[in-house]
């Protein structure tokens, strides 16, 4: 089945199957590999991505869903060779050691962001709930969001 | 895989179309959160999916004369974040908040949490509580409603036919001195199917500081959530204090003991209880009872 959509600011029409789903259809059809498969179960967080300005886990979407909507991956973030405030203040704030959350991270934490421009460290806290990480311990990461928001 | 065929109408007109060539390999599709998986893990039939999500008319909170209406296909966070179920089933409001993340919470749907009809299914004892009813539409083009009660059999099964779908969720304004209050516990935080949750709504006015009417809804104990007509009774004629909050404590645990008895969950559940207990009672008498942050 056709597939039109935008990722990453770009029009895109991909080939998919019935069953597909959003997760493959962005790693294995578009090679955007930051968006990571964890659980497969929405339990991890390493698949979020924003769809109409909302982060959703890629991996509980069947990629026909996302017909004609807006889609953003962390490949999406850098803009003209820049890096996204957010993703510098992750590096910074030592927010990634393995990196395999951090993509998901990223995409939460920017959702929230567009959303709510200053959010509290709670608002923070919810907003990451659904992403796991074995590394940082979090507050890293919480520490990362709220430098990016008073830059 | 391949033998799956996917519909993907835009409105409800288009919807019933795809409804009258239903059959019983036609599966609903709202958010996917639970769907979605269960393709994945290969227990769903292979046949026609009919994705809802792209029907924005089922995306609303409406306010009637009598009742608050829900379109089916509003999400949980829309939900959690709507000033009309704040003000009239703030238990509703607080459940949907409270279900999985941020991420389910954007996607998955009020209709996917009933459909689905898991025990534990969050939205369902708000709903129950006031006697929530369903609009359903069929293949036949037919709109009937049906209270939750009917619709959910429990333990992940409803009772619609292959060529229905649920299209509305309403239930009646309560008056002013009616409030409500749902609390939930899990063995994780933040990602968590819940392993007991209960609503609580009741008529209470400030003034008289009597509780009436109360109706109380415990999920995760058995099939479906159901009704606990004893602790009910112990919320009936009483006047909210601290010493009511332990009588209603034990009328929970009673509960538990009662639903479960022997299983291996019950040592947990009928303490864990407690907690929900704890929980609801502030919510509901904060303001007129000290001692919620203990
Ligand atoms: C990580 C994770 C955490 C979760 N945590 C919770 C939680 O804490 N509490 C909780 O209650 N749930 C939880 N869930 C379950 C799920 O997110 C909810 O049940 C959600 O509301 C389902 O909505 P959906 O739109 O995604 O449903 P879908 O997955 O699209 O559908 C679910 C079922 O409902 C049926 N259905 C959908 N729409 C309709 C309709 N309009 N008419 C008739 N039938 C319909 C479908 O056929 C399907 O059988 C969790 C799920 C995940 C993955
Ligand atoms: S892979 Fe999607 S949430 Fe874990
Ligand atoms: S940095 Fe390793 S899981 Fe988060």
């Amino acid at each position: 089945m056709k597939l039109e959509f935008i990722v990453n600011d770009k029009h895109e029409i991909i080939d998919v199957y019935p069953g597909e789903r959003l997760l493959d259809a962005l790693r294995n059809k578009l090679g955007l590999t930051s968006v990571k498969e964890g659980c497969g179960e929405g339990e991890c967080g390493a698949c979020t991505i924003i769809m109409d300005g909302a982060a959703v886990t890629s991996c509980t979407i069947l990629a026909m869903q996302a017909k004609g909507k807006e889609i953003i991956t962390t490949e999406g973030l850098e803009k003209s060779g820049e890096l996204d405030i957010l993703q510098e203040s992750f590096m910074k704030n030592g927010a990634i050691q393995c990196g395999y959350c951090t993509p998901g991270m990223l995409m939460s934490s920017k959702a929230l962001l567009i959303k709510n421009p200053n959010p509290t460290k709670e608002e923070i806290k919810r907003a990451i709930e659904g992403n796991l990480c074995r590394c940082t311990g979090y507050t890293k990461i919480i520490n990362a969001v709220l430098d990016a928001i008073e830059r | 895989m391949s033998e799956i065929i996917i519909k993907t109408p835009d409105n409800l007109e288009a919807l019933i179309e795809c409804l009258v060539c239903a059959n019983e390999n036609t599966g609903l599709i709202s958010g996917g959160t639970d769907f979605v998986i269960q393709l994945s893990q290969r227990k769903r039939y292979r046949g026609t999916i009919i994705d809802l999500s792209r029907i924005n008319d089922l995306k609303y909170v409406k306010e009637d004369k009598d009742v608050i209406r829900i379109g089916s296909g509003t999400t949980l966070t829309d939900i959690s974040e709507n000033k009309l179920i704040k003000k009239y089933l703030p238990s509703l409001s607080q459940a949907a908040g409270q279900v999985g993340s941020t991420q389910i919470r954007n996607r998955g749907t009020i209709a996917g949490n009933i459909g689905n009809a898991s025990p534990c299914a969050d939205t369902i004892p708000p709903l129950m509580s006031v006697g929530a009813s369903l609009k359903i539409v069929s293949g036949e083009g037919k709109i009937y409603e049906k209270t939750i009660d009917e619709v959910v059999i429990g333990s992940g099964r409803n009772n619609l036919k292959f060529d229905e779908a649920i299209v509305e969720i309403v239930f009646p304004k309560l008056s002013n001195d009616y409030i409500s209050a749902f609390a939930k516990l899990g063995t994780r935080k933040a990602v968590t199917i819940s392993k007991i949750n209960a609503a609580v709504a009741l008529k209470y006015s400030p003034k008289e500081k009597l509780i009436e009417d109360a109706k109380v809804y415990l999920g995760a104990l058995g099939p479906k959530s159901f009704r606990s007509e004893i602790v009910e009774e112990a919320l009936n004629n009483k006047i909210p204090s601290k010493e009511l909050l332990k009588y209603f404590s034990k009328a929970l645990t009673k509960q538990v003991d009662i639903s479960i008895a022997g299983r291996s969950s019950q040592v947990y559940k009928r303490e864990a209880i407690k907690g929900i207990g704890h929980d609801i009672f502030y919510k509901l008498f904060g303001n007129v009872v000290p001692g919620g942050d203990s």
